[in-house]
């Protein structure tokens, strides 16, 4: 690399100086500022003499200085604006106006990761978010900034806690296997493994999300790649869709910026739940009712506990306030030829939980980017490091689940002296609800993303590019569990769990593009090829019986170290790619992409596979037909694409027939089933779309319709257990299709001297169908999936009301056997949201700026909890104000039956459709002419509300944490701060 | 003309690293197996891994639900279905079933008895198959090997047939076949735990004991088989067996105080199994941290033994003495055949699975059905003896058939109690469960005395029926 680099660099500046020598007769400097129509100067334009290999950029005061031939023409190019070219003559001082492009559509140049396109040119499907959109959302996650904001893109958070990996699906669910769905992650050119990490700690469910330790504000832009004409060219990775994460730079600006805000959180929503009186009065009804003596057994709250007491656990548990600060610095700076900046940020985050426990983030990034002065030879260095600290309580400790359930009259969970007050639960025969409490882990995850891309221009249209990546994950986990945190009765030790594990890849990227125009054609192509590896190790040890509560986690300290388990894996991972875009005279494209990959995921005979897709457009508005007769319609494309991509997305050696260590000593046992046989989930893309602009592109409207199918569905085949195990790594022959409209709306309502108005709108309709599954019926998912139905349904029982003569909810018994099972569940409930989407508003009026987002879903949900009126936990409130829709209030077991099957009934199923404001931006500048003499550029001041409201019917805390009813994943957030441009 | 050539070798040279990437032999691709991981021929490629794959079998029955001991594991399961073991709390529903015999086909604990006896059965299966292909593992271990697995195999599938009668008898590891097997008769189950058990027999005739009592030996398999044709009302056989293991006076005793019958390598012990097996560093057997009542909080404790119980020993019983606590905050008897509940340090109780006290039970029921009275009241007075009560030659020498046979049910009973779900097992058996049951559980059902095949089984497997009843 080094290597390449030296001699890069020593040839172009060789080969500039022989230029220059050559060329040197009949030269004259010309000297010349390039401005926009506003009089402002312009840094980083390009200039460049027709037909030569020279060329320079506008300094940042817009100013250049270039040697040419009285012949010659500069031509002056800069994204965004229409290129001019100038003919020198006998000029020496040129003075450029360049005019903005009035197709702003078509300019958007679009990051497809191999290469650049323009928007207006594309022939897939990318959506594009760029910094201003997302920066000041306070999230730790970047890719819950999307949420709401793409057509095809549905993203839930899946946790309040800071820190946990969000759901994120493109165009639906593909595989079968919930953890065969994840897109594939590229920063700058690296791919980062998009799965969670694995916790013991109470993230452990949702898992440690790897972008974590990404900052936010760092980020310039984020594509989404969907369609098989972008996606073919990731071949194996693609099946999921590709996201695109791009940092920011140091071109064309200069200066240090400096943000800070803080704030709170709060939790959204509280359930209406039943007060002490209401409470015991159902379970002394239930005793009644039932015809049961209560004793201290069964009716510990009636006979036990205080009878006067009342909590408000939810107010206990959730009712905190955890406060948010954001500190964000960068500086950006450097010379024509070289630009660099460097960010620093610190972002802290408290918790709603009565525990004081924090996330911390600590990120800092370099970037620098050279060229030589004949723009020959490119060099792009981006390191992005970033700390996570991350203190939760330790797994097993459910405070939503008490924050519902536990009685309104149980007793003080703490004793005075702050410990756990085993006497008075013990007494009643539980398990103290919080067992566990002064556990503490702390996840502690550090983060190197390294890129360097080379590019040197061997000749005129032909450049050869390597892009070399390295990524460093590491994350040491502590979870440390004192005596105190356990019932002195089963004798406890001082323990902890220690798990650290870290991901590596490294990436090597070399690539050639060409790109030639022979009249009306012009041609742009690729080869390139791709190894990588990534490695990834494991270790966990569980320290037992430490001294002292202060010296847990010390390993040396433990009396004995137990369960210890190490695992490396590597995965490896090969490919040849190229691509062909072809444009004759801008109206029609077409574009191929192929990739053969070879993943070591499969056993030798496997391993290698083809992937590819075909794309054309036709912008059919620059025919003359159109620009006659329809000159409303400013802009019109017509593009299509297909292509086959697939998924590697299973376990490592999955296919090794293989022992490991029993955890008892000098024992070895198989841990599952092999299957050699298996290969890639193989995923069909087809898309067409319309794309229009209307009144000189004031009013956009993009229409898309895509198929995709999924098929050699690759999955962890459930068995029954007589096989061993509970399911073995396999091809299934069925068919998964995702299928839908993506409509993308974008306008300029007002653009006036004083006030721009912007509103952009999408809305997805998906349709996921499993349809085609070949003997189903005998399979062992006979009764998970059905054909013609979405993957996401549920099989439910028909509820027929409360059982008269019981008092009971009873269900419908279909086939009359007296029996309630599988097969009585008659009901297919569809799951899948039927639409989604944003609408986003931007309202500027001088300094200041609003900007909100809504984001709407329909979907059916279910609330299936807390309505089991009689047991000793608490319930909605309605069980008691509208009790006549619920059952007779018992403790019996059969009561319990019949609510265990109701609640596996449609009785369960509302509507969970909501409406959410999402996020609220206002902002104020400070009036340039205040601040000039401070030396500032900027002033901004800005407040920003998260999940402000949301209008929905669902009964539940969070419609779109759709478990039960009792979980949640949004919490209402408002933060204030303050922004300087030096 | 330089910059043509300058130009060209470097383009040359950086085509030409470019071509070798995109050329680079598809080897590459090529990873070395995990450092966690043993490839199974490999496993079977040695005397000594082999051996620890069956170290790894021992180990993973203090893993597997059925045989741990635990909540899920026959002995407590099958305790609660019988008149023995009961509740303390009876909030936790999916145990009240057993206790109930209500056991709803979803129940968590039925499942995972059935998938751990069936993981154990793959385990055995593995080894048996990889010691077949395996042509470096000398014949001495791989004999003793597939003698010990097939003693395993045998065993669990006497569990699985007698708690649900008809399964599915999975003798290799092809799961492509096993996922859609049948279930096999009573009578095919019980050839292949027959065949198995002769198997080791054969091959470990001549094999010495351990010292530990952990490993399975030729007295073993002659220990369960003397149960298996007790079952089968072989009584010949039955006898034979039994009588074969309590001539090893010299191995196997039964020791005069009750505290030592459950301690680590016990006189008595045939066959036990090692709390070290689960690798968490807790040395105490679960049945001692199950049955034993939580010193400091007495209402966490679990399990209770029940007062009719109780009150069939009588007050001079060794074993009322010894192995039936009482607790006081709770009013309720316990099982105290274990001593220690909690402990980090060696092991000093082991989880007790075939003794010698057993084996006098089965030979006296074995002669009592073949109308030798006098050998029955023999070996039932060795039993009585050892706890210290009345000698049935002294007090009822005359008895008949029918009687001794009741009344060696009853010392079973006295004698087994919290330990494999022998009552459950007894009463089946003998076809007396509703007899004995439903004074206690009017609701009880004949099909109740099978448990259902668990509601996922059938999911996965469509050609696997219910029980019936469920």
């Amino acid at each position: 690399m080094k290597f390449l680099f030296k001699q890069a660099l020593s040839c172009s500046i060789f080969l500039l100086l022989v230029m220059l020598s050559l060329t040197s007769y009949g030269q004259q400097t010309i000297r010349g500022t390039v401005s926009n129509t506003e009089q402002v100067l312009i840094p980083g334009v390009n200039i460049t003499i027709k037909n030569k290999l020279k060329g320079t950029t506008t300094n940042f005061e817009g100013q250049y200085q270039i040697q040419a031939q009285a012949q010659d023409t500069l031509v002056f190019t800069y994204l965004g604006y229409s290129p001019q070219a100038i003919p020198v003559g006998n000029q020496t001082q040129i003075n450029i106006v360049l005019q903005e492009e009035e197709n702003s559509l078509g300019d958007l140049v679009i990051n497809a990761g191999y290469y650049r396109v323009r928007d207006r040119e594309r022939t897939g499907n990318i959506a594009k978010v760029t910094a201003e959109e997302i920066e000041l959302q306070p999230l730790v996650s970047p890719l819950q900034a999307l949420q709401g904001r793409m057509a095809g893109v549905e993203i839930s958070a899946n946790t309040a806690t800071p820190g946990g990996a969000p759901i994120i699906r493109i165009r639906g669910q593909n595989s079968l296997r919930k953890e065969g769905n994840y897109p594939l992650y590229i920063i700058d050119g690296v791919p980062i493994n998009s799965v969670p990490v694995e916790s013991n700690t109470s993230l452990g469910f949702v898992g440690v999300d790897p972008l974590s330790t990404m900052n936010l504000s760092n980020i310039k832009s984020i594509e989404v790649l969907k369609d098989a004409d972008a996606t073919a060219i990731y071949g194996s990775r693609g099946a999921n869709g590709v996201i695109l994460i791009t940092t920011k730079t140091g071109e064309n600006q200069k200066g240090v910026q400096a943000r800070i805000y803080s704030g709170v959180s709060i939790i959204p929503k509280k359930l209406d739940l039943l007060n002490t009186n209401q409470y015991l009065a159902l379970r002394k009804q239930a005793f009644i009712n039932d015809g049961v003596e209560p004793d201290e057994f069964n009716a510990y709250d009636l006979l036990i506990w205080d009878q006067n007491r009342e909590t408000d656990w939810q107010d206990y548990f959730l009712g905190g306030t955890a406060n948010i600060t954001d500190v964000n610095i960068s500086a950006q700076g450097g010379s024509d030829q070289t630009h660099f900046r460097l960010n620093g940020a610190f972002h802290k985050q408290g918790t709603i939980y009565p525990v004081d426990l924090n996330y911390q983030k600590f990120t800092g990034g370099f970037n620098l980017n050279h060229h030589t002065k004949d723009n020959k030879f490119q060099l792009n260095l981006a390191i992005n490091y970033g700390i996570d600290q991350n203190e939760l309580i330790g797994d097993g400790i459910d405070f939503l689940s008490n924050a519902f359930k536990l009685p309104p009259n149980a007793p003080n969970l703490y004793l005075e002296d702050g410990s756990l007050n085993w006497t008075d639960w013990g007494e009643a025969g539980l398990a103290h609800p919080l067992e566990g409490v002064f556990n503490s882990s702390t996840i502690e995850a550090r983060n190197l993303i390294t890129n360097l891309n080379l590019s040197y221009k061997i000749l005129e249209g032909l450049e050869l590019k390597t892009n070399l990546g390295f990524t460093d994950y590491k994350s040491d986990e502590l979870v440390k569990m004192p005596k105190r945190s356990y019932n002195p009765a089963g004798m406890p030790l001082h323990r902890s769990l220690s798990t650290d594990s870290q991901r590596q890849t490294w990436i090597a990227e070399p690539q050639l593009n060409y790109t030639k125009q022979w009249d009306k054609l012009s041609i742009q192509a690729l080869i390139g090829s791709t190894i990588q590896e990534n490695q990834y190790k494991n270790f966990s040890v569980e320290g037992q019986n430490y001294v002292a509560e202060a010296l847990i986690g010390n390993l040396g300290a433990a009396e004995k170290l137990l369960n210890a388990q190490a695992r490396n894996i590597d995965y490896r991972y090969q490919a040849v790619f190229s691509r062909i875009g072809l444009n004759w005279d801008k109206k029609y494209y077409l574009n191929l992409t192929a990739r053969r990959d070879g993943s070591s995921r499969f056993a030798a005979a496997n391993r290698f596979a083809n992937f590819g897709a075909i794309g054309a457009a036709w912008i059919f508005t620059e025919e003359a037909f159109f620009t006659k007769r329809l000159n409303w319609l400013s802009f019109g494309k017509i593009r299509g694409s297909y292509g086959t991509t697939g998924n590697d997305q299973i376990p490592d050696y999955g296919y090794l027939d293989a022992y490991e260590a029993t955890p008892g000593p000098g024992g070895l046992y198989p841990v599952g089933l092999a299957n050699p046989k298996y290969t890639w989930e193989k995923n069909k893309k087809a898309e067409i779309a319309l794309q229009l602009g209307f009144l000189k592109d004031k009013l956009d409207v993009g229409i898309s319709a895509y198929r995709n199918r999924s098929s050699n569905q690759l999955v962890g085949y459930p068995l029954p257990s007589t096989t061993g195990f509970n399911n073995v790594q396999a091809n299934l022959p069925a068919t998964v299709e995702n299928s839908g409209w993506e409509i993308e709306v974008s306008s300029e309502n007002i653009n006036n001297n004083k006030v721009r108005w912007e509103t952009s709108f999408n809305i997805s309709f998906p349709r996921n169908e499993l349809i085609r599954y070949p003997g189903l019926e005998q399979s062992s998912y006979a009764n998970i999936y059905k054909e013609g139905h979405p993957l996401n349904i549920r099989f439910l029982y028909e509820y027929e009301g409360v059982n008269p003569e019981t008092g009971y909810y009873s269900v419908k018994d279909q086939n009359g056997d007296e029996i309630y099972d599988q097969e009585d569940k008659t009901i297919i409930q569809d799951l899948t949201r039927e639409y989604f989407g944003g609408i986003n508003n931007t309202i500027s009026y001088q300094g200041i700026s609003l900007q909100f987002l809504f984001q709407f879903v329909k979907q059916q949900g279910s609330f299936s909890d807390l309505f089991n009126a009689g047991f000793p936990q608490n319930q909605i409130a309605e069980v008691t104000h509208n009790s006549s829709s619920y059952a007779q209030v018992s403790q019996t077991l059969d009561a319990f039956l019949a609510y265990a099957n109701v609640t596996e009934s449609n009785f369960v199923i509302e509507d969970a459709s909501f409406i959410r404001m999402k996020t609220i931006n206002l902002s104020y500048s400070l009036p340039v002419k205040w601040i000039q003499s401070l030396n500032l550029n900027q002033v901004k001041f800005f407040i920003t509300g998260q999940n402000l409201f949301t209008i929905t019917d669902y009964k539940g805390m969070d419609p779109e944490t759709l478990q039960g009813g009792t979980d949640f994943s949004n919490l209402r957030t408002f933060t204030g701060g303050l922004q300087l441009n030096f | 003309m330089k910059i043509k050539f300058y130009t060209h070798r470097l383009s040359i040279i950086l085509i030409l690293v470019m071509l070798s990437f995109l050329t680079s032999c598809q080897d590459w691709i090529e990873v070395e197996e995990p450092d966690n991981k043993l490839v199974s021929s490999e496993v079977f490629s040695s005397d000594e891994t082999a051996q620890s794959a069956m170290q790894g079998i021992y180990n993973q029955l203090y893993r597997a639900s059925f045989s741990e001991g635990w909540l899920g594991s026959v002995t407590v399961l099958a305790g609660l279905s019988s008149d023995n073991v009961e509740l303390i709390n009876t909030n936790a529903l999916d145990l009240l079933q057993f206790e109930q015999n209500t056991i709803h086909p979803d129940n968590t604990y039925n499942r995972t008895l059935w998938s751990s006896a069936y993981n154990i059965i793959y385990m055995v299966n593995s080894l048996l198959e990889g010691l077949e292909k395996s042509t470096k593992v000398s014949p001495e271990v791989s004999q003793r090997l597939e003698g010990e697995a097939k003693f395993i195999r045998a065993f669990t599938y006497f569990y699985l047939r007698n708690l649900y009668g008809e399964v599915p008898l999975v003798v290799n590891t092809n799961y492509e076949a096993n996922a859609t097997i049948e279930a096999s008769s009573i009578l095919e189950i019980d050839e292949q735990i027959l065949t198995d058990l002769g198997v080791t027999l054969s091959l470990l005739a001549d094999v010495p004991n351990s010292a530990e009592r952990t490993q399975i030996n030729e007295f073993t398999a002659k220990a369960l088989l003397a149960r298996v044709h007790l079952y089968l009302e072989n009584w010949e056989l039955a006898e034979a067996y039994s009588s074969e293991v309590i001539a090893q006076s010299g191995n196997y005793s039964l020791p005069t105080d009750m505290n030592e019958v459950f301690l680590a390598n016990s006189q008595e012990a045939i066959w036990q199994i090692s709390p070290l097996g689960a690798g968490t560093g807790l040395t105490n057997t679960n049945e001692g941290s199950v049955f034993l009542i939580n010193a400091f909080l007495p209402s966490l404790s679990y399990l209770k033994i029940s007062e009719n119980l109780v009150s069939s020993l009588t007050s001079d019983d060794n074993r009322r003495i010894h192995w039936v606590g009482y607790n006081e905050d709770l009013a309720i008897y316990y099982a105290h055949k274990y001593k220690i509940q909690n402990s980090t340090g060696e092991p000093i109780e082991y989880s007790m699975v075939l003794r010698l006290a057993e084996q006098y039970l089965i030979r006296a029921e074995a002669r009592a059905n073949q109308n030798n009275l006098q050998g029955a009241i023999i070996d039932l007075d060795k039993i009585k003896a050892r706890a210290g009560i009345a000698l049935l030659s002294e007090t009822n020498p005359e008895i008949d058939q029918q009687a001794l046979l009741k009344e060696i049910l009853k010392e079973r009973r006295k004698e087994l109690f919290a330990e494999w779900g022998h009552r459950w097992l007894d009463l089946i058996r003998l076809g007396r469960a509703q007899e004995i049951l439903l004074p206690i559980n009017s609701d009880l059902e004949l099909t109740d005395l099978r448990y259902p095949i668990p509601s996922e089984e059938l999911l996965r497997n469509p050609f696997l029926n219910q029980n019936p009843g469920y």
